[in-house]
């Protein structure tokens, strides 16, 4: 009777387990299960798609041991954090200007830039690479034909062919698609400060740089360390811009080749002309892509924490 | 997985009594990586059913670069094509050693029909052959016989007429080449490849390096880059960052006057084209014998698992014919039927590009048969050293030291 009940109380005790179970099957399926197994697989290799021979840190070796691999691995991770940094500068702080402006009370037609500001982001990239390879193009692209009309032939360079502008343009062109997300995100963030803080701010005779240093950007803080590991995690399992604008291989010369593509050609589609992919290895690339954006995204966390001590 | 086999199980269960039941003959896929030519192949496969009505052969392409990991990946789990096309050489070898292929080393057709030759780029170095070849392409340049006539050009014959050709279009304000680096394939596969060829000498030359009894960064080598940075000049403006199909447009808008490019694109050039137009032959340097590349594009292999190997080796059977051998040529215009029926092809310009084997050697693309095996493979060396040479970031000289210090760290050698 007594351990009867007592079993009772237990249930009732572990009774939430219910209530998280459908949502903990489905993550343990589709995502603890999959990241599991691709990290076992990066300690196997094999021919074709049956990995079954066990080769412990080999593939690891070969990615940071200085050979071949490691050269490509090393440069796509290089690439990677360019290409972050240049979201950083360029998509994250555009952003914040046009939530900046946008939230402004006197700007009229707000809905109008905010929906302009946003259009690319819900365009598929396929298309709007594909756009921009358009108009980049050193033959027949709207953009070098105007620098050329207007007597800037030299400047009409090959954009997507040139070794120090490739990731660099890419990486511009990921921005202006992007671009939205942070606005939206930020905008929501002003929209969500108390007026207390501007009227009181307006008492004390605060200039608009004062509001914008003291008010704005500190409660925005936490907002913040959200867009950057957003920017983040997108950035490191970034491919179709790159594979939409440069192809798979990252030309020129390897410059844009970034991760995804460095994934995509080792475990997914191989190298051309023998196209058979090293899965252990793509593997132990996408554990290692794992590891830094669990490294990065924490510090991220810990360095935007909310410190103001729930003054909001 | 057990249930989708049980489903497709009882499918082919269905479709078995539904056959035999009408007496309608039988169903054989055939995979392949040509998804352009489904129309072509329907034309193939009619012809075919003209003498045998009861094999429904059904041609079932995959996007070309998924092609090798998805056929790989059917094979694995047992749901592979009945007949599927076979890379050559290293690619196509690794699915005979995995056991997917069915030995057709004493399959009649193959025995008749096709000289040793042909079937080099399919055959294990035991001489087994796990696959039937079908097309083979060739390598030239196309030309703009309207430019060459207004400016006074003749048909270059050697590599020095040809930049001379160059250096008089580009006074005249003409692009002369319209070619591109911004894919990297091309470069390699159809220009360096055929430069190549005429430098190394051909299949005789190549043997040698495979052997070690020439080093990978020879003067034939550093010549072969040297020609290429020769080129450099006289691309469109631009071409770092010009695609391959941008440099076929701008051919076939007439606004560059020559073209490198594959027998492939020749279907696709005649119906975009309203000015004259043929192509000769990527030109050896003065004084040396001409090579060029006809390279064993396509074969087909018989899955040795499949439950319909006697219709499969009909159907191969009729390919190996001269029936066969002319609707491949007529329909697959561009690729040429490999078997030894000699057979007189429909378009003019495909006889012209077959016309570049007559009194030459004829080679494959250089790094096929063995030097692609280990990493970095040599297509990828001569791909990106290529590019740079272009560009003028290497010297052919460091390009030529590039490929021999880059397979030195894997190629043995072998006889």
């Amino acid at each position: 009777m007594a351990s009867n009940r007592k079993t009772l109380e237990v249930d009732r005790n572990l009774f939430w387990l219910w209530w998280i179970a459908p949502a903990l099957a489905v993550y343990v399926v589709f995502m603890a299960w999959p990241l599991f197994n691709s990290l076992r697989l990066s300690f196997y290799t094999g021919t074709g798609f049956q990995l079954n021979n066990f080769i412990g840190f080999d593939n690891y070796r070969r990615l940071f041991g200085g050979g071949e691999d490691s050269v490509r691995f090393l440069g796509a991770f290089g690439n990677t954090f360019i290409f972050f940094a240049i979201h950083m500068l360029v998509q994250n702080t555009l952003g914040l200007a046009f939530a900046l402006l946008l939230s402004r009370k006197t700007l009229r037609g707000t809905a109008v830039f905010r929906t302009i500001i946003f259009v690319p982001a819900t365009l598929a990239i396929v298309v709007t690479g594909f756009l921009w390879k358009l108009l980049l193009n050193p033959q027949w692209g709207p953009l070098n034909l105007i620098l050329t009309k207007v007597g800037l032939g030299d400047w009409a360079l090959p954009w997507l062919g040139d070794t120090h502008l490739a990731l660099l343009v890419v990486g511009l062109v990921s921005s202006w698609q992007w671009v939205g997300i942070p606005t939206m995100i930020f905008l929501a963030a002003l929209q969500g400060i108390s007026d207390d803080y501007f009227e009181a701010a307006a008492m004390d005779g605060a200039t608009p740089w004062q509001v914008l240093w003291n008010i704005k950007l500190p409660l925005m803080r936490p907002i913040m360390g959200v867009v950057a590991i957003l920017t983040f995690t997108g950035n490191f399992n970034a491919f179709d811009v790159v594979f939409a604008m440069e192809g798979p291989n990252g030309p020129p010369a390897y410059t844009t080749d970034i991760l995804g593509t460095y994934f995509y050609r080792t475990g997914i589609a191989g190298q051309q002309p023998v196209g058979i992919p090293d899965m252990g290895l793509g593997a132990a690339v996408a554990t290692v892509a794992f590891v830094v954006l669990l490294i990065g995204v924490l510090t991220m966390q810990y360095l935007s924490r909310d410190t103001s001590g729930g003054r909001k | 997985m057990r249930i989708s086999r049980i489903v497709s199980r009882a499918l082919m269960g269905i479709g078995l009594v539904l056959l035999t039941g009408t007496a309608f003959g039988q169903n054989i896929t055939l995979g392949s990586w040509r998804t352009d030519d489904v129309a072509k192949w329907a034309n193939i496969i009619a012809a075919f059913n003209k003498t045998n009505p009861n094999i429904m052969v059904k041609f079932d392409p995959t996007n070309p670069p998924d092609y090798n990991a998805t056929l790989r990946l059917q094979l694995e789990n047992g749901n592979g094509p009945d007949l599927y096309f076979s890379r050559s050489f290293g690619v196509g070898q690794a699915l005979f050693t995995a056991g997917f292929d069915l030995d057709l080393s004493d399959f009649p057709a193959i025995k008749q029909a096709f000289a040793p030759g042909s079937l080099l780029a399919w055959k294990m170095d035991d001489g087994k052959v796990f696959a039937q070849p079908l097309g083979a392409v060739s390598h030239g340049v196309y030309f703009n016989k309207d430019i060459f006539a207004k400016n006074g050009i003749a048909v270059p014959k050697t590599w020095e007429a040809l930049i001379a050709a160059a250096k008089k279009l580009k006074a005249a304000g003409i692009t002369p080449f319209a070619n591109g680096i911004a894919d990297q394939w091309d470069i390699y596969e159809i220009v360096l490849s055929g430069i190549l060829a005429n430098n190394t000498g051909g299949a005789a030359g190549r043997l040698a390096y495979e052997a070690g009894k020439r080093h990978f960064n020879d003067a034939a080598i550093v010549n072969s880059f040297a020609e290429l940075k020769e080129m450099a000049p006289y691309l469109p403006k631009g071409f770092e960052a010009l695609t391959y199909t941008d440099a076929e447009n701008l051919f076939k808008l007439g606004n560059a006057a020559m073209l490198f490019d594959g027998s492939w694109e020749l279907p696709d050039i005649q119906a975009n084209v309203t000015f004259a137009w043929s192509a000769f032959a990527i030109p050896p340097p003065a004084g040396k014998p001409a090579f060029v590349v006809f390279f064993p594009d396509s074969a087909i292999a018989i899955n040795a698992k499949s439950k319909n190997i006697d219709a499969a080796k009909t159907f191969l059977t009729w390919l190996a014919s001269p029936a066969g051998a002319k609707a491949i040529g007529d329909n697959l215009v561009g690729f040429f039927p490999m078997s030894k029926a000699a057979v007189k092809l429909d378009n003019e310009y495909a006889n012209t590009f077959l016309g570049f084997n007559k009194g030459t050697g004829q080679d494959i693309r250089f790094t096929w048969s063995k030097l692609d095996a280990g990493k970095p493979t040599a297509y990828s060396l001569l791909v990106d050293n290529a590019n740079n040479v272009l560009k003028g970031t290497v010297t052919p000289k460091q390009a030529a030291d590039n490929l021999a210090a880059g397979l030195a760290q894997w190629y043995k050698p072998s006889m």
